[in-house]
C-alpha cells in the first residue's frame, strides 16, 4: 500500500486532467471608461426644451399669446384658441384662460379656451348660442374719387388718359405658305407673349392637309388604306414598308462610311 | 377662364355649373312638370328666324328620343336643341334602342319569371293583410269603451294605424317597377312607398351632408338650440340652385328666393318660414346680434305641392316680414343667412293644422323688429316644430354697396376694421439675457 501511495504521489504531479490543487485567482478585465458611457442613456440627457404651461389658468392673454408648450397633443385647443405646427397651444382673442374638459366634444379630452370676461367659465352651456367675440371697429369709406371731377394740372398741356374705346384686336401673323403648309400658317399672340396655333389647330392639321389633298385629287397617305381582311394588300404594304426602311439604313450606312474614310 | 382662351372644339360639360347652363331639374312627381314645362317653353319660345339675307348652312338637327339617346353626342344634341333631359341611364337606354319593345314584366328569362311570380305570391299575401288590417281597425274603433280607456283606445288605434302603413310599404317594396319608376323620376308623392324611397335616398347622403354644413358653421346652436330635419329643401335664386353653404352674390340674392320644401308623410300642412342672420356686428357689444331678413306663416306644403316662392306670397294673410336682401358690410365675418322651415302646431281634435293670426302677431310689435329678432321666443310662442333647415352664406362683394342703397339700408358705407389689441407689458430684463 505505501508503495501504491508513493506511485500516486509520484503521478499525481504529472497528470493533467486532476483536479487542482491551488487554482490561481483569475484575472478579469476591467476598462477605464464604461460602455454605457457612449450610447444608452444619451438620448435623455441634453438641454432642457422649457416645455409645459406659460399662461396659467385666469391669466388675461392678447391674440398669439403662447399658453402651453407640449410635445403632441396633451392639451387640445378649445374655445378661441388655435394650435400651430408643432402643437403649441396659442390665444385667438383677448380674455382670460381657461383649462376645462368638455366631455360633449370629447369624452377624454383636456381643452385649453378662453373666455372673455372674468366671471365666465368653460366649457359652454350645450344648446346655447355661443359667445362671440367681434374685434372690429365701423369706419366711415373714404368718398370714391369720381374722374370727371379731377382737374387738369395749370399749364400741362397734356390730356387727361382715355381708355381705349375698343379692346386690341389680338395680333395675328400669316405665315408664306411652304411645302409643309400649302395654305400658309396663322399664328395668334397668345397668353405669355407666343404666336403660336391653338392645340387643337396643331391636332387637326394633319386632317386638314389630307382633306385638301383630297380635293385635288391627290393623297398624302405613304401608304393605300387599310382593307379589313385583304391579306394580300396587307402584305404589299408591309413589303413595301420593309423595304423603305432598308433603303434608309443602307443610305444611313453610306454616309456613315464616307464620314469614316474622311 | 381657360374655356374662352382657347376656343375651338373643347367638349362642353352638360353638368358644369359655370356657364349659365339653366336645365330642367327632375323631380319625384309621376306627372314630371319639369318635362312638361320644356315643352310649353318650348312651344312659347321660338328661336327667332333667321334674318332674311343669311344663308342656312347648318342642317336642321333631328329630334331625338329622350328613351334612346346613348350616344354623348347624341345626348348633348337633345338637351341643346331640344331642351331636354335623358330619361334613366345610359345603359338603359341603349338597351331600349338595341332591343324590341318588350315590356319589362315579359322579359324571357325563366329565373326572372320564376322570381317574379315569387314576389307576386306575396305580394298577394300583404295585400291580404292589409285588408285584414283595415277591418280590425275598423271592428277596434266601432267598440264601446269606458271613458277612463279612451287614452288607451285611442293609443291602440294609432298603433294599428301605423302597422297598416308599415305592411303597405312591405307589399310594394319588392317590386321592381315601383323601383324603375323611382329611380326614373316618376314616382308619385301621393304614395308611401316612393315617399319611403325618397325620404331613404335624402336621408342616405343629402341630409348627412346638411347636418354636417349646419354643425361646422354652427348654425345650430346659434340661432336654435338643435335640429332635426325631416323635410328637405332646395334653394334657387333667380332660377339657378344652391347648395347648402354656398356663398351667393348679393345681387342675385336681392330678389326673394324659390325655396322647394319636400316633405315625406303624407298630408297637407302648414309651415313658417324664417331667415334669420346671426352675424350681424355690434360694435358696442363686441359681440354679434340677430337679423330677420323674413318671416312667412301659414304656407301650405304636400309632398306634390312642394314651390314656394317666397317673393309672391299673400302680405295680408302670409307674410309677416317681406324680404330683405341678404348684405355684408365690408371688413365684416361672412353673414350666414340661415332659413328654417317650421311647423305650426296641430289643434288637439281634428288634426287640423292652427293658422297663425299674421295681422295679431304684426300689431303685437314684438316679432316686428327684424334687428334682435329672437327666434327661439317666437318658435315657443307660437308652438312651432323645427323640421327643416337651409343655409347660404353672403360677404361684401363689388354689387353690394348698390343692393344697400337701393333697399334703403343705412350703412352702405360703413368699414369694419381690426381694433387694435394693446400689446401686454413686459418687464425688460438685463441685456446679458438678450444676447
Amino acid at each position: 500500500m505505501a508503495t501504491l501511495a508513493c506511485l500516486e504521489s509520484a503521478l499525481s504531479s504529472l497528470r493533467i486532467t486532476n483536479k487542482p490543487a491551488a487554482s490561481l485567482p483569475r484575472i478579469t478585465l476591467r476598462n477605464a471608461s464604461h460602455q454605457a458611457q457612449g450610447r444608452a442613456n444619451k438620448a435623455k440627457q441634453g438641454p432642457g426644451k422649457r416645455l409645459g404651461a406659460k399662461k396659467t389658468g385666469g391669466e388675461y392673454v392678447i391674440p398669439g399669446n403662447i399658453i402651453f408648450k407640449q410635445r403632441g397633443t396633451l392639451w387640445f385647443a378649445g374655445d378661441n384658441c388655435f394650435m400651430g405646427r408643432d402643437h403649441t397651444i396659442h390665444a385667438g382673442v383677448p380674455g382670460y384662460v381657461r383649462y376645462y374638459r368638455d366631455p360633449a366634444r370629447h369624452p377624454t379630452r383636456k381643452f385649453i379656451g378662453i373666455v372673455f370676461q372674468k366671471d365666465q367659465s368653460l366649457p359652454q352651456p350645450t344648446h346655447a348660442a355661443r359667445r362671440r367675440h367681434l374685434g372690429l371697429l365701423a369706419y366711415q369709406m373714404p368718398e370714391p374719387v369720381v374722374e370727371a371731377e379731377i382737374e387738369e394740372p395749370l399749364g400741362s398741356g397734356l390730356t387727361s388718359y382715355q381708355p381705349p374705346s375698343a379692346p386690341r384686336q389680338p395680333t395675328t401673323i400669316n405665315l408664306k405658305p411652304t411645302t409643309n403648309n400649302p395654305q400658309g400658317l396663322q399664328l395668334t399672340l397668345r397668353p405669355g407673349y407666343q404666336y403660336r396655333q391653338s392645340n387643337y389647330e396643331i391636332g387637326r392639321s394633319a386632317e386638314r392637309k389630307e382633306a385638301a389633298a383630297q380635293a385635288k385629287g391627290k393623297t398624302t397617305r405613304a401608304y393605300n388604306d387599310y382593307k379589313p381582311g385583304d391579306r394580300f394588300a396587307a402584305w404589299r404594304k408591309s413589303a413595301l414598308r420593309i423595304a423603305r426602311n432598308n433603303e434608309r439604313k443602307a443610305m444611313g450606312r453610306g454616309n456613315k462610311g464616307a464620314k469614316a474614310k474622311k | 377662364m381657360a374655356l374662352d382662351r382657347s376656343a375651338g372644339r373643347l367638349a362642353r360639360c352638360i353638368r358644369c355649373t359655370r356657364h349659365e347652363r339653366t336645365l330642367p331639374i327632375r323631380t319625384f312627381t309621376t306627372t314630371a312638370p319639369s318635362r312638361l314645362e320644356t315643352q310649353e317653353t318650348q312651344a312659347s319660345s321660338e328661336p327667332p328666324p333667321p334674318p332674311a339675307g343669311a344663308t342656312t348652312d347648318a342642317p336642321k338637327p333631328r329630334l331625338r328620343d329622350p328613351n334612346t339617346v346613348s350616344t354623348r353626342a347624341a345626348e348633348q344634341q337633345l338637351i341643346q336643341h331640344q331642351r331636354i333631359t335623358p330619361v334613366g341611364s345610359r345603359r338603359r337606354r341603349a338597351a331600349i334602342a338595341s332591343t324590341s319593345n318588350i315590356p319589362f314584366s315579359e322579359l324571357p328569362y325563366q329565373c326572372f319569371q320564376e322570381a317574379r311570380a315569387v314576389l307576386q305570391a306575396d305580394r298577394k299575401q300583404k295585400l291580404e293583410h292589409i285588408r285584414v288590417q283595415r277591418e280590425r281597425i275598423e271592428r277596434f274603433k266601432a267598440k264601446d269603451v269606458a271613458p277612463q280607456d279612451e287614452a288607451h283606445k285611442e293609443k291602440k288605434v294609432a298603433d294599428m294605424r301605423r302597422r297598416l302603413e308599415e305592411q303597405k310599404i312591405l307589399a310594394d317594396i319588392n317590386d321592381p317597377v315601383v323601383k324603375r319608376k323611382f329611380e326614373d323620376g316618376e314616382g308619385d308623392l301621393n304614395k308611401p312607398i316612393y315617399r319611403l324611397l325618397a325620404d331613404r335616398q335624402w336621408r342616405s347622403y343629402r341630409r348627412t351632408l346638411l347636418l354636417q354644413r349646419i354643425t361646422q358653421m354652427n348654425v345650430v346652436p346659434d340661432v336654435l338650440p338643435a335640429i332635426d330635419p325631416v323635410v328637405s329643401t332646395a334653394l334657387s335664386f333667380a332660377g339657378k340652385r344652391v347648395q347648402h353653404g354656398d356663398f351667393v352674390d348679393s345681387r342675385m340674392s336681392e330678389l326673394a328666393p324659390s325655396l322647394q320644401i319636400q316633405p315625406y308623410d303624407k298630408g297637407k300642412r302648414l309651415y313658417t318660414v324664417v331667415v334669420v342672420n346671426p352675424d350681424v356686428p355690434n360694435v358696442q357689444k363686441d359681440a354679434f346680434d340677430y337679423r330677420c331678413h323674413f318671416l312667412a306663416s301659414n304656407i301650405e306644403i304636400s309632398p306634390t305641392d312642394t314651390r314656394v316662392r317666397l317673393g309672391l306670397l299673400g302680405e295680408e294673410g302670409q307674410v309677416i316680414l317681406p324680404w330683405l336682401p341678404a348684405y355684408g358690410q365690408k371688413g365684416a365675418p361672412y353673414q350666414r343667412m340661415s332659413m328654417f322651415v317650421l311647423e305650426q302646431a296641430k289643434s288637439e281634435g281634428g288634426g287640423e293644422f292652427q293658422t297663425i293670426d299674421v295681422a295679431a302677431v304684426k300689431a303685437g310689435g314684438k316679432y316686428t323688429q327684424r334687428h334682435g329678432f329672437n327666434l327661439r321666443s317666437f318658435v315657443d310662442k307660437h308652438l312651432l316644430k323645427p323640421v327643416g333647415v337651409d343655409l347660404f352664406r353672403t360677404k361684401w362683394d363689388e354689387g353690394t354697396a348698390g343692393v344697400m342703397q337701393r333697399a334703403g339700408i343705412v350703412g352702405w358705407d360703413v368699414e369694419f376694421k381690426r381694433k387694435r389689441v394693446e400689446p401686454l407689458p413686459y418687464k425688460r430684463m438685463d441685456s446679458v439675457r438678450y444676447r
